[in-house]
């Protein structure tokens, strides 16, 4: 159970990230508008440069067709780069460690599990990477991702702005998203991280001889860069193999809350940013409240155990409490860094998590996560619409046939890359391969592995034994379908809202500002979700608990 | 987009772009954070390193690996799972080690007590759970009692 001082943490926290999310998002309005800023005089030389080099035209708007086809193509280029990078980074110079070039299958495995925003890492990064693909693969897509994402909800946004002739120049909100919001972003978070005890060097491990005269390896690097973007950017892939669990990646509690107020702050601020960004403030309410109130469901699903994960697999500086909390809050952004071990945490945490990662839009990942929500938004309308008989209206916009098979088929590819590849793996004989038994702990676990690909997410139970050509081509499949397929087909729902015919202030319409429709909303993505996925967690996680597990080690 | 030459004309952002984002966030950006963390935190970018007499002896936040009777000791366990180097115990964990500490170094139970109480870490305001730090609270014991430690102050 949780206690009364613990409530009040979490209540001061989010209070404290509502405020900051609100100017966030006015900021990130005023970048992706374009407004003229003081900050012009600094970002702009440098802005235009990379344009001229790049051949931009800035003036050029995108359809949802071209925007799709330059954000994914763009980050094939980048998935090509980072994985030339991994594939020869003993050659390349910053590898003081002298770590061998990375095999086929997990590069092809990485490269997507990065450009995706997912970052399920099968490999332990202190023994694996050097310093320049801690740098220039792992940051560099961590940033790219970031960016991408967010891009692509604006774009979204943009198609349902009243006025809009395009969705935008996917290049010209590229480039100042990186510029503009993530470089400025992390570079504060960074600094925070550096101060509060995260190192930050190129100078190789330090080898030293302990009070007690054994010889250790001090594993120091460039960790505070990767930790401010990698929370930020909710990507969550950490540059050790435990995650934020190693103490030099999240030395404190003070690091500790530091790191869930980041992960949290796009997120939430892109709810807000729906609203400013159309001109109509009070309709950021359903998604804002939409996705607390499932976040607030989660939580008090994981903190009904008592007392909460205080066994093994959970480090001392954060107990129980702060690491349940996380591992709900690192799902509910699909973020999937960890600061405890999946396999220390009851039955009833990791059902939370798996709702965050069903749901996706608690308030999801950066930029996705309000897609998602906006899509959930349609469904309800069209749901509420057809019980009450009246035809489907958004922002007083009549809702289609097409749109409505649009979110239902966004909807679907969901659960459909979850359910077939993980009957695979036990059809094939691939779980049992590495050792992954046949009973609820161990269908948790596969279950998990391929919903944290599919949500691209990123916290996984199966870590370095799942670096195996089978695990890492289906769950590289996994993430590439779970990221692009959504964003193409909701850029594709938001390109057939430009122009379209608005009649507003109709009497019958429906409200979706209201505090009744956001109410409708949860309990329409709660029964669509539930109904999916009930089955797969009554095999996985509620089976264990009724078998008496208290957490996942053994079987 | 229907026509080829329109799609032809992504070709070189798509390129350029891609590579000025890696020199962006994959070089400048954390070149930029090793610099600043260089030069206004070398103590913390260089991983934290603790000195005993001199003597780097490890880093503040990986547990030291002690296991003579005269030190507090850390709680971690092959199989854990986590990080497996959490240097932090409880307040209690380590009371129950006090007796133990006494018997094996002559220190007082009431002085090893006020040690563990008074380097508390964990909590700021009302945040967090306390903890100590069993490396922090071994160099202290060394420091205050030479004399016990002299196999450890060479």
């Amino acid at each position: 159970m949780i206690s009364g001082i613990e409530i009040f943490d979490i209540a001061l926290l989010l209070v404290v990230l509502v405020i900051t999310s609100w100017y966030v998002a006015e900021y990130i309005v005023r970048v992706f508008e374009r407004r003229s800023s003081r900050l012009d005089k600094i970002f702009n030389p440098i802005e235009n440069l990379i344009y001229k080099v790049s051949g931009v035209d800035t003036n050029h708007g995108m359809g949802w067709k071209e925007y799709a086809f330059a954000a994914l193509l763009i980050n094939i280029v980048q998935m090509a780069l980072a994985a030339f990078i991994f594939m020869n980074q003993a050659i390349l110079p910053l590898n003081p460690q002298h770590f061998s070039d990375l095999s086929w299958h997990l590069t092809f495995m990485q490269v997507i599990s990065f450009a995706t925003n997912t970052n399920l890492q099968h490999y332990a990064g202190e023994a694996t990477l050097s310093y320049l693909s801690q740098m220039s693969a792992v940051q560099f897509l961590q940033f790219t991702s970031a960016g991408t994402g967010v891009c692509v909800a604006i774009a979204m946004v943009r198609g349902f702005k009243k006025g809009s002739k395009d969705l935008g120049n996917f290049y010209v909100d590229f480039v100042r998203s990186l510029t503009r919001v993530l470089i400025p972003l992390c570079f504060i978070a960074a600094v925070f991280m550096l101060a509060a005890g995260v190192p930050q060097t190129l100078s190789g491990y330090t080898t030293v001889t302990t009070v007690q005269g054994a010889t250790q390896t001090v594993l120091a690097g460039p960790v505070a860069s990767l930790v401010s973007i990698m929370q930020i950017g909710t990507n969550g892939g950490g540059y050790y193999g435990a995650n934020s669990a190693y103490p030099l990646e999240n030395p404190t509690a003070l690091t500790d809350v530091a790191q869930i107020f980041l992960m949290l702050l796009l997120p939430t601020a892109l709810c807000f940013v729906f609203g400013k960004m159309i001109g109509k403030e009070k309709e950021s309410r359903p998604i804002f409240i939409g996705a607390y109130l499932l976040f607030a469901i989660d939580l008090a699903i994981a903190f009904i155990p008592n007392p909460i994960n205080e066994g093994p697999g959970i480090e001392t500086r954060f107990g129980g409490f702060m690491s349940t909390f996380w591992t709900v809050v690192t799902t509910a952004v699909t973020t999937g860094s960890v600061n405890s071990s999946l396999y220390g945490m009851h039955p009833f945490a990791i059902i939370a998590a798996f709702m965050g990662m069903f749901i996706q839009a608690t308030p999801g990942g950066k930029g996705v996560g309000l897609m998602y929500m906006i899509m959930y938004v349609i469904l309800t309308v069209f749901i509420v619409g057809l019980m009450s008989g009246r035809t489907p209206e958004y922002l007083g916009m009549k809702i289609t046939g097409r749109d409505v098979k649009l979110v239902m088929v966004a909807f679907l590819v969901h659960p459909l890359i979850i359910i077939i590849p993980t009957l695979v793996a036990y059809a094939s004989g691939a779980a049992a391969a590495i050792g992954v038994t046949g009973d609820a702990n161990g269908f948790t676990q596969v279950l998990y592995e391929f919903t944290s690909a599919a949500a691209n997410n990123g916290s996984d139970f199966l870590g370095t034994t799942a670096n195996t050509p089978f695990w890492n081509v289906a769950t590289g499949i996994v993430m590439f379908l779970g990221r692009y397929a959504p964003i193409i087909i909701l850029l594709a729902l938001a390109g057939a809202m430009i122009d379209r015919k608005r009649i507003e202030g109709t009497a019958a319409a429906l409200k979706t500002e209201s505090f009744t429709f956001s109410l409708v909303l949860v309990a329409s993505i709660i029964v669509l979700v539930v109904l999916t996925f009930f089955p797969f967690l009554a095999l996985g996680p509620i089976l264990g608990f009724f078998q008496g597990h208290i957490n996942f080690f053994g079987p | 987009m229907s026509d080829k030459k329109s799609w032809a004309s992504h070709l070189r952002p798509l390129i350029v772009l891609g590579i000025i984002s890696l020199l962006i966030g994959g070089l400048f950006f954390p070149f930029l954070i090793t610099g600043v963390g260089q030069a206004f935190f070398p103590h913390q970018a260089n991983g934290d390193l603790v000195q005993l007499n001199g003597r780097t002896v490890g880093s503040y936040y990986i547990d030291n690996g002690f296991t003579s009777p005269v030190f507090f000791h850390a709680r971690n366990e092959s199989t854990c799972g986590c990080s497996g180097v959490d240097p932090d115990i409880t307040p209690q964990q380590a009371y129950s080690q006090i007796p133990g500490i006494s018997s094996a170094t002559g220190i007082t139970n009431s002085t090893l007590t006020s040690i563990v109480n008074d380097n508390e870490e964990g909590t700021f305001w009302i945040f967090g759970s306390p903890y100590v730090n069993v490396l922090n609270l071994n160099l202290i014991l060394i420091r205050e009692y030479p004399s016990v430690y002299t196999n450890y102050t060479k």
